[in-house]
């Protein structure tokens, strides 16, 4: 028998930890986002609703000197929860925030599927859940660019150009109500994306999809309901079910009087059904049978 | 003392298809080679052990910790799998140093890891290029690299010199060589046996989900009793020497070979005829020019024990 070198000794070290072990993967994929092309002039496009609801609030606050200029909408003379609701529910802002996830979405997963990069993260000090959180964090970062940060600093501005505290004072739930849309808004749309990301390898594909199911949806809704007249059927529609979900939060009037509760119930399955596939599909290794 | 890798009865089922079957090992400190032809379940297993598979059956550790779900364990394993793994839109420098970060390493000590790791596999001069630029060998460098990146203690090599050029193979089994001399635990597959054998003598065989034989290359074949070994001689009166080699009771069978100097002979007791040998050239006064034993190397001991 040959004689063994015995060079190992027992380590008795503790295995170090990073504190944030997702946000590695979040800064690759905010960098990676930022280097597609058009990428930022669509972004930059997606903040202009924004724009004009903080001219609006200029012009609110100034309604003596534009009087003579324009005809003044009766939203903008007395500026409510419902003006921030409005902003946040806007269909322009829904359209851009898809084309947002078309470009930052859509890669997320379908990319690591594509690369095999999945087996790299999982043999590094990486739970499945800070994967997941890191590739979230990537489309949290670009809707909460596009709703929570322009919905809290219009009423921000609001204050600054009034001078006082009295939407505050009567909306004193404002900022948290801006916050809670902007998260349930934000938590539907990254989960549906990343669902969709994780169904193909191809990006391209996933785009697609992304874009497609969201015009389908809508484009389902108004075929069915020309022809049944079924409010209900408005939850065959994304852009419906979003809207209602702010009804609540900002006082707004429901789209086709249907209860919020059902679109509540509605986003939510879909998002743990979200959760469940990226779980399942999510994994270092595809067998290859 | 512990070997760092022991596995106990693990077995992997993929639906109907066996992919391991009851394997039950120790992997020791230095490099070990783990052999076995395409799908006889090396990737399997090196797979389980590092946490992206999860056994059907049996248990496997590492440094005695289970491995499933245990991510902190990374921390100290680095693994280099079969198939590229890149963003091919990023740079070789942007690829480690993002994988480094999700160590805990600060943004400076991961950069300073990546420009050494790149410098030991000879990429540095190409870290500004975008993968999708690397040829074949480039790739499977920076494959090599990402593994041994955050200085691990034990690494996990998945056909590590597939598709480098006779150079960049040289590199790297001088490369691998180097860390079983600082003292670290090796576990690297391959198909290509002389590949192995320049690395290490010390291997794993794997058929059909199954381990065949473990161990030293020598002692294996000693072993394998069912084939009896070959000795292979070149020396001036060979006809003379089949003569007196066949009154030998463990000498199985003698040829004369092709060449008018050549003698081959069978026996199923290599050390009683190498004690021996010494002795009939000494006694018969033999000129030998050469002895080699042509079925003492990993590619006989794989056939006999694959069946081929």
């Amino acid at each position: 028998m040959t004689i063994r070198e015995k060079g190992y000794h027992h380590w008795d070290g503790q295995f170090l930890e990073r504190r944030h072990p997702w946000w590695p993967i979040t800064r690759l994929g905010i960098r990676l986002t930022f280097k597609r092309k058009f990428f930022k002039f669509i972004f930059s496009s997606s903040l202009l609703p924004a724009v004009v609801f903080l001219a609006g609030i200029y012009i609110s606050e100034r309604l003596e000197d534009f009087r003579g200029m324009a005809r003044v909408e009766s939203l903008l003379l007395n500026i409510s929860a419902k003006y921030f609701g409005a902003y946040l529910t806007a269909d322009f802002l829904l359209f851009m925030a898809v084309i947002i996830l078309v470009f930052c979405a859509a890669g997320l997963v379908a990319d690591d599927l594509k690369h095999n990069t999945l087996q790299l993260y999982f043999a590094r000090p990486l739970r499945k859940r800070d994967y997941l959180l890191g590739k979230a964090s990537v489309v949290f970062f670009f809707l909460f660019l596009l709703t929570l940060v322009p919905g809290l600093l219009l009423v921000i501005f609001k204050l600054i150009f009034s001078g006082s505290f009295r939407l505050l004072r009567e909306n004193p739930w404002l900022p948290l109500a801006v916050l809670a849309y902007s998260l349930l808004f934000t938590l539907f749309l990254t989960a549906y994306a990343l669902l969709l990301s994780s169904l193909s390898r191809n990006g391209r594909a996933v785009s697609l999809l992304i874009f497609g199911v969201y015009l389908f949806s809508d484009m389902l809704f108004n075929i069915l309901y020309g022809i049944f007249h079924s409010p209900y059927l408005g939850l065959l529609s994304m852009r419906t079910n979003l809207k209602l979900l702010a009804v609540p939060l900002f006082g707004l009037k429901p789209p086709l009087g249907l209860p919020w509760g059902y679109s509540a119930a509605l986003l939510a399955a879909v998002v743990a059904l979200a959760a469940v596939v990226l779980v399942k599909k999510v994994k270092g290794v595809s067998v290859i049978r | 003392m512990k070997a760092p890798i022991q596995t106990d009865k693990l077995s992997k089922w993929y639906g109907n298809i066996l992919g391991l079957s009851e394997v039950s090992l120790e992997v020791r400190p230095g490099i070990t080679g783990l052999l076995g032809p395409n799908g006889a379940g090396k990737s399997t297993l090196m797979k389980i052990l590092t946490g992206q598979l999860r056994p059907s059956l049996g248990r496997a550790f590492i440094w005695g910790e289970k491995i499933w779900n245990n991510f902190r364990l990374f921390n100290r394993i680095g693994y280099c799998p079969e198939h590229d793994s890149f963003y091919e839109q990023t740079t070789g420098w942007q690829f480690l140093t993002g994988l480094l970060r999700l160590f805990p390493f600060s943004s400076a000590e991961a950069a300073g890891r990546a420009e050494r790791a790149l410098a030991t596999v000879e990429l540095l001069p190409d870290k500004d290029r975008l993968i999708r630029g690397y040829s074949r060998g480039m790739r499977q460098r920076l494959k090599v690299a990402q593994a041994l990146a955050h200085d691990p203690d034990l690494l996990i090599l998945d056909e590590p010199l597939n598709g480098l050029d006779p150079l960049g193979k040289r590199r790297i089994i001088r490369l691998i060589k180097d860390l079983k001399n600082d003292n670290k635990t090796v576990l690297l597959s391959s198909h290509v046996l002389p590949e192995v054998e320049a690395l290490t003598k010390d291997i794993i065989l794997i058929h059909q989900g199954k381990i065949l034989a473990s161990g030293d290359i020598h002692e294996l074949r000693d072993l394998i009793d069912s084939h009896p070994h070959i000795i292979a001689l070149r020396c001036d009166r060979p006809r003379e020497l089949a003569a007196r080699l066949v009154r030998e009771p463990f000498i199985l069978k003698v040829h004369l070979g092709g060449q008018p100097d050549s003698l081959i002979v069978e026996t199923d007791n290599r050390d009683r005829f190498f004690s021996l040998l010494p002795e009939l050239v000494m006694d018969m006064g033999l000129a030998v020019d050469e002895i080699t034993s042509p079925d003492d190397n990993l590619q006989a001991v794989f056939d006999y024990l694959v069946g081929k």
